[in-house]
């Protein structure tokens, strides 16, 4: 019995200790580097690689392997800004909030979305990456010149299998739903061909495509003449300790130095570097 | 020389494997070193600490000659020792690890690595599952030897230590070897805390690419073999002759 409770105050002592370290803020004068934890295995937004490039960052405590991706520059990015150095440390997904409350890293940035459910144990910042939904439709084709979702109406619209944009087809108006298809690549010759009128895609993703098929164009849509989409599904904050405001205002204020067209040409790029078929 | 420029369609399986070895042997070696590590750090580390374990939890109170002091000591070695194993054999790994590492983390003690996290772990794990073999192990002897080592003058611990444990380690050899293929097996969990295990490193491979069961079909093979040799090695260890019987002349 004794022992029992023993071991209780071992751990209420242990528990108090890891609660006071967690209680510093992180203090952006005296510390000089910051850690960033992701998952290198999440691309286009982080994986890893065995080769060094300019874009493929070492992994700590991880010799020969190296991390790359949007959320890799995203976070370079934020550390010149913030004049800190880079420290990019590798956590399973699972673990990324519990390193992060531990103090084994201090931000989280990892293609995580803000969802009121994570929102109560960590805070999160303005969203560094918003997926814009667009139609890609044939330069030829009698969509190139849609404006609205409502013009769409009566076309044939396809998308890619298991996906979000699979879902969003039916808030075309009367829309012509085709069967889902493996892959973008198919997806771009189905338009090509004139199989299908358009298909929907993230913008990088279309970005991408129309650079390699001139016979493609992206039509992008303004205000609410697009797809009603929820925030948790399309954006991607880093996420920090609650205690750290100090450090979540100077990254919000990072983040509103890099614009739109930098991110979605950041991740234009990242796509690129992934490996092709 | 680049077999492979780029990545080979999906219906390609033999060239997908072939592709990934070429472009991340360095993962696959990497994590291979790392899970022998842990295995054989674990299992010999496990093996020395289930020693102290099994001393202490084979002490017999002596009640007439023993000391308060030391009958307070030996007491509390058992339960020690009863708890630690029933506590380690009773939660998963992956629970221990997770609770090591981000436990201790908050402490901010540099050399408090997710590697050195994964062998504390691995062998405190396998310390509780070695003393139980050991144990096992100890009752396999008969309790004549005892008797007998007693009648002709060895104290207890003499007695315990010269003559019983080296039978029942010798015995416990087979158990213990199937331990560390235990080990090499479910070392894949600590890749939960980040250490870069064949496991992590398969997952590693694949991140960008996506060819997980490709990729985890290396994963498999290696393994396999691992265990495969391992496997020979101990039951080149059972079919040893045990150790010869003296005969006990009347």
């Amino acid at each position: 019995m004794k022992r029992i409770v023993a071991l209780l105050v071992l751990i209420v002592l242990l528990v108090t200790v890891s609660a006071c370290v967690g209680n510093e803020q992180f203090d952006l004068d005296s510390e000089t580097e910051i850690v960033v934890g992701l998952e290198a295995a999440y691309a286009p937004f982080n994986w890893s690689t065995p080769v060094s490039s300019r874009y493929a960052l070492p992994l700590d405590g991880q010799p020969g392997v190296y991390v790359d991706g949007f959320d890799v520059v995203m976070a370079s990015l934020i550390a010149e800004e913030l004049g800190l150095e880079l420290v990019i440390k590798a956590v399973d997904w699972d673990g990324l909030i519990p390193a992060l409350l531990a103090g084994e890293i201090d931000l989280i940035i990892a293609g995580m979305s803000p969802t009121a459910e994570r929102a109560q144990t960590v805070a999160f910042s303005n969203e560094y990456f918003r997926s814009e939904q667009v139609m890609v439709v044939s330069t030829t084709g009698a969509y190139a010149n849609a404006t609205s979702l409502s013009s769409f109406s009566g076309a044939r619209v396809v998308a890619q299998l298991g996906t979000l944009q699979d879902g969003l087809i039916d808030q075309i108006p009367s829309v012509n739903h085709l069967e889902p298809l493996d892959s973008y690549g198919l997806l771009g010759t189905a338009v090509a061909s004139n199989a299908a009128d358009a298909f929907i895609a993230e913008l990088p993703v279309a970005q991408s495509m129309v650079a390699a098929n001139s016979n493609l164009k992206i039509i992008q849509f303004t205000g609410t003449n697009g797809f009603t989409v929820s925030d948790e599904d399309v954006i991607v904050s880093v996420a920090l300790r609650q205690e750290d405001e100090l450090l979540l205002a100077a990254i919000n204020a990072a983040l509103a130095t890099i614009s739109t067209v930098e991110r979605n040409q950041i991740m234009a790029d990242a796509l690129q570097r992934q490996p092709q078929e | 020389m680049n077999l492979f420029i780029s990545l080979p369609p999906k219906d390609e399986f033999i060239n997908t494997i072939l592709y990934l070895i070429e472009q991340y042997s360095g993962f696959f070696i990497r994590g291979v070193l790392i899970t022998l590590l842990l295995s054989v750090v674990g299992t010999v580390g496990g093996f020395i600490l289930s020693l102290f374990l099994t001393v202490l939890r084979t002490q017999e109170i002596d009640e007439r000659r023993d000391s308060l002091m030391t009958k307070v000591l030996k007491k509390t070695g058992h339960i020690f020792s009863s708890i630690y194993i029933t506590v380690f054999r009773g939660t998963p790994m992956i629970v221990q690890a997770m609770i090591f590492y981000y436990g201790i983390a908050p402490l901010r003690l540099s050399f408090w690595t997710p590697l050195v996290a994964g062998l504390t772990v691995v062998t405190l794990n396998t310390t509780a599952y070695i003393a139980e073999v050991i144990r096992s192990g100890i009752n396999g002897i008969d309790k004549g030897q005892m008797e007998a080592a007693r009648s002709t003058g060895f104290s207890r611990s003499q007695a315990m230590f010269l003559i019983i444990f080296p039978q029942a380690i010798r015995n416990s050899l087979p158990a213990i070897g199937n331990e560390f293929i235990v080990n090499l097996k479910d070392t894949a969990v600590l890749s939960v805390i980040g250490v870069f295990d064949l496991f992590r490193a398969t997952q590693s491979a694949t991140s960008s690419n996506f060819r997980i069961v490709e990729g985890f079909f290396i994963a498999a093979l290696i393994y396999l073999l691992l265990t495969y040799l391992t496997g020979k090695a101990v039951s080149a260890l059972e079919n040893k002759k045990p150790l010869k019987r003296v005969k006990a002349n009347a």
